[in-house]
């Protein structure tokens, strides 16, 4: 649904449903460079098995427009804002990459916000490196077309995909072209610039779970894994993909979130 | 570590990897109409259009499916469906897209099916279509209204080889916000890939060159995932709420691959045209050598060529690859690898000449197909597109004496010498 928010038109993908505040919402968080179709497996999916489900796009990403936020504590406050909009309760988010940064944030900032928090690729700190913070200004496509080839695992080179008929490279390419020019470097230098992770790690007290990837190239696991130690209680599983994992392996995390959801 | 394959590797390997309880190498053939679900849960979330997955073969199937992911990848699009034809592509396009009310401009010159269904078939449905020049991006702007769906055209025009200056018509449509639609058979990705040239949905008949062998009919939609189908006025049926799926929004839910959804949630679903599997896997075989086919049939096309024009029966010769050609410098710059293997011809002598040369051939077959590995001819005139008006015949450029010939794989002396055998019955002909 397009909404307006803070006077600018925002989009909101529900999954299909009507929100409804007397479940449990489920709030998606994409990446750097991402939009609402990151979780295009997991939001109709949550939708119908009995949740409330949210998946904005942030501000100049996807269908949503305005500037895009400049750091992950203004990502943070953002959301954290919609989703008091919404009249939202109950809440677990579920961040991807960028999005785990603005999840841990978000609840280091307003603490017992959240009932739980899902980290799918998600790491302390994500450091980009100096050539691709270049290029996403001087080429901003080929930015997105490296980031798409780094990352997916096999799956991805093969053009191997659950989802009948379609390729990850061509849909990723495709999904990150749809953002405001520009975004992606915002993003990527947000993501750059975060040095709260350890404390924010350290801050979480909810129930957590951490989806992790075998071949991630860019939240690599080794990063990953020392991540998860930082947080007090973390459920950690590491899948056989690349970076994209909603997409790459939709059942298996699907099936995660279903477990540990129940748990709450 | 991730890689970004070449074309030739995708040929081979898109689309399948060895699954892990058979090893096996090829593409398995899963001649099955159904899939035996999980649970309810699982059913109801696979016609729900939640995850991925298959539920009947008329909608997806995985042979099908290692077919439609091999060719995203080789046109570098977002997402494919393949279906029974290269015509029912086109039927899935056309009326996933359009509604009674709208209008398509579409090319002037193109295949006579082609032309039939939107000059004769879907004005019963209130879809109308003007026919434009495909040479003349002028016309085709001006032609575009309000209520235009789509501009559609063959980038190498069957048969009058007419080349689309697909570059400058697809920045007529990005202004216009209208997809431009192109029939990508005769080059084929390994020759160009429209997407790169701004066009945004292509069609396939896959039982040409892809499949190679003529021994399958089958075609594909692919979606380059580069148009925006926000538009809920211009484009209800991809952006406003479908009647099934509790009145999902495909542009909203799926964004860059909503086309292809809504083909299969509709046009699959409802009309049905699902390509066989062991079809797909004959056509994914000949597709796995499609770059080394299509530079042989390019090579010997080039000879052909050499050999026709300078043959003192022949009339005259067309191929985008001659100087000679309207088209040659729109070619040279959009298809530098080549502008396909089909050529025209006459000889002299007219009709006649043309009726004897096809019936003294020995190695060339006489049929209604192109792109097969073998050398094949026909007269339009009086088969492919028997069924246009004069006109229309005039206006795509069909001349009485014409021969379509698809270039084979064959040496290329035996087929200069099978010509030359017709060439000689012809002669005959005229000394009678």
């Amino acid at each position: 649904m397009i909404i307006k928010f803070k006077g600018v038109e925002t989009y909101v993908g529900t999954g299909g449903k009507n929100l409804d505040n007397t479940k449990m919402t489920l709030c998606f968080i994409h990446g750097a460079g991402q939009n609402h179709l990151s979780f295009v497996q997991q939001a109709r999916f949550f939708a119908y098995r009995g949740f409330s489900v949210i998946v904005p796009d942030m501000p100049g990403h996807g269908l949503s427009k305005g500037k895009p936020c400049k750091s992950i504590k203004e990502n943070a406050d953002w959301i954290y804002d919609l989703l008091i909009s919404l009249k939202v309760k109950n809440l677990v988010v579920v961040g991807h990459s960028q999005g785990c940064l603005v999840a841990m944030e978000l609840n280091r900032i307003y603490p017992k916000f959240l009932s739980g928090i899902v980290f799918v690729a998600g790491s302390n700190e994500i450091p980009v490196n100096q050539f691709l913070l270049d290029l996403s200004i001087t080429n901003e496509q080929k930015a997105s077309e490296m980031m798409v080839t780094w990352g997916h695992g096999k799956d991805g080179d093969m053009s191997i995909n659950n989802w009948p008929g379609h390729s990850h490279f061509g849909e990723g390419r495709s999904v990150m072209s749809m953002n405001m020019s520009k975004s992606l470097n915002n993003d990527l230098n947000a993501c750059n610039n975060y040095k709260d992770g350890v404390d924010a790690a350290k801050s979480i007290e909810v129930p957590t779970l951490a989806v992790l990837a075998k071949n991630d190239q860019m939240t690599p696991l080794k990063s990953g894994l020392k991540f998860v130690d930082l947080i007090k209680t973390c459920e950690t599983h590491v899948l056989d993909c690349g970076h994209f994992l909603q997409s790459e392996r939709p059942n298996e995390l699907n099936s995660l979130l279903q477990s540990y959801l129940k748990k709450l | 570590m991730s890689e970004n394959y070449k074309f030739d590797t995708l040929s081979l390997h898109a689309g399948h990897i060895p699954d892990q309880e058979t090893g096996s190498r090829a593409v398995p053939i899963y001649q099955t109409t159904s899939y035996v679900f999980k649970s309810t849960e699982e059913a109801a979330s696979l016609y729900n259009m939640e995850v991925g997955g298959h539920l009947y073969t008329r909608i997806t199937n995985p042979t099908v499916a290692a077919l439609e992911q091999r060719l995203a990848a080789l046109e570098g699009g977002a997402s494919a469906v393949a279906c029974s034809s290269g015509m029912a592509a086109m039927h899935l396009v056309v009326s996933t897209i359009c509604s009674s009310g709208d209008h398509i401009v579409a090319s002037s010159k193109m295949y006579g099916a082609n032309i039939n269904l939107l000059q004769y078939t879907m004005p019963r449905f209130g879809v109308n279509t003007d026919f434009v020049n495909p040479n003349d991006p002028e016309a085709i702007e001006k032609a575009i209204k309000p209520n235009t769906k789509m501009v559609f055209g063959e980038v190498i025009g069957n048969p009058g080889l007419d080349i689309m200056d697909v570059p400058t018509i697809a920045e007529i449509c990005k202004k216009k916000n209208v997809p431009l639609v192109l029939d990508a058979t005769f080059n084929t990705p390994y020759l160009m890939q429209p997407f790169k040239h701004g066009a945004n949905i292509l069609v396939h008949s896959l039982t040409k060159w892809l499949g190679g062998h003529g021994i399958a009919i089958g075609g594909a939609v692919v979606n380059g995932g580069n148009f925006d189908w926000g538009d809920k006025n211009k484009f209800p049926t991809i952006s406003g709420p479908h009647f099934a799926l509790n009145g999902i929004s495909f542009w909203e839910e799926f964004g860059p691959s909503a086309l292809i959804a809504k083909i299969r949630a509709e046009g699959m679903y409802n009309f049905g045209p699902s390509l066989s599997p062991t079809n797909a896997f004959h056509l994914m075989q000949g597709i796995e050598t499609l770059p080394l086919r299509m530079q042989k049939h390019i090579d010997n096309t080039h000879k052909l060529l050499d050999f026709l024009k300078s043959h003192e029966q022949v009339a005259w010769v067309k191929h985008p690859d001659l100087e000679t050609h309207p088209d040659h410098e729109v070619a040279k710059r959009i298809l530098p690898k080549g502008s396909g293997s089909i050529i025209v011809f006459g000889i002299k002598g007219g009709r006649a000449a043309g009726q004897k040369f096809i019936e003294s051939v020995q190695l060339a077959s006489h049929l209604a197909n192109v792109g097969d590995a073998k050398t094949l001819l026909i007269h339009p005139g009086s088969t492919t597109h028997s069924h246009l008006s004069s006109e229309a015949m005039k206006e795509g450029g069909l001349t009485d004496d014409m021969i379509r010939l698809s270039v084979g794989l064959e040496d290329i002396d035996d087929i200069k010498k099978d010509f030359e055998k017709g060439f000689k019955a012809v002669k005959r002909l005229g000394a009678k």
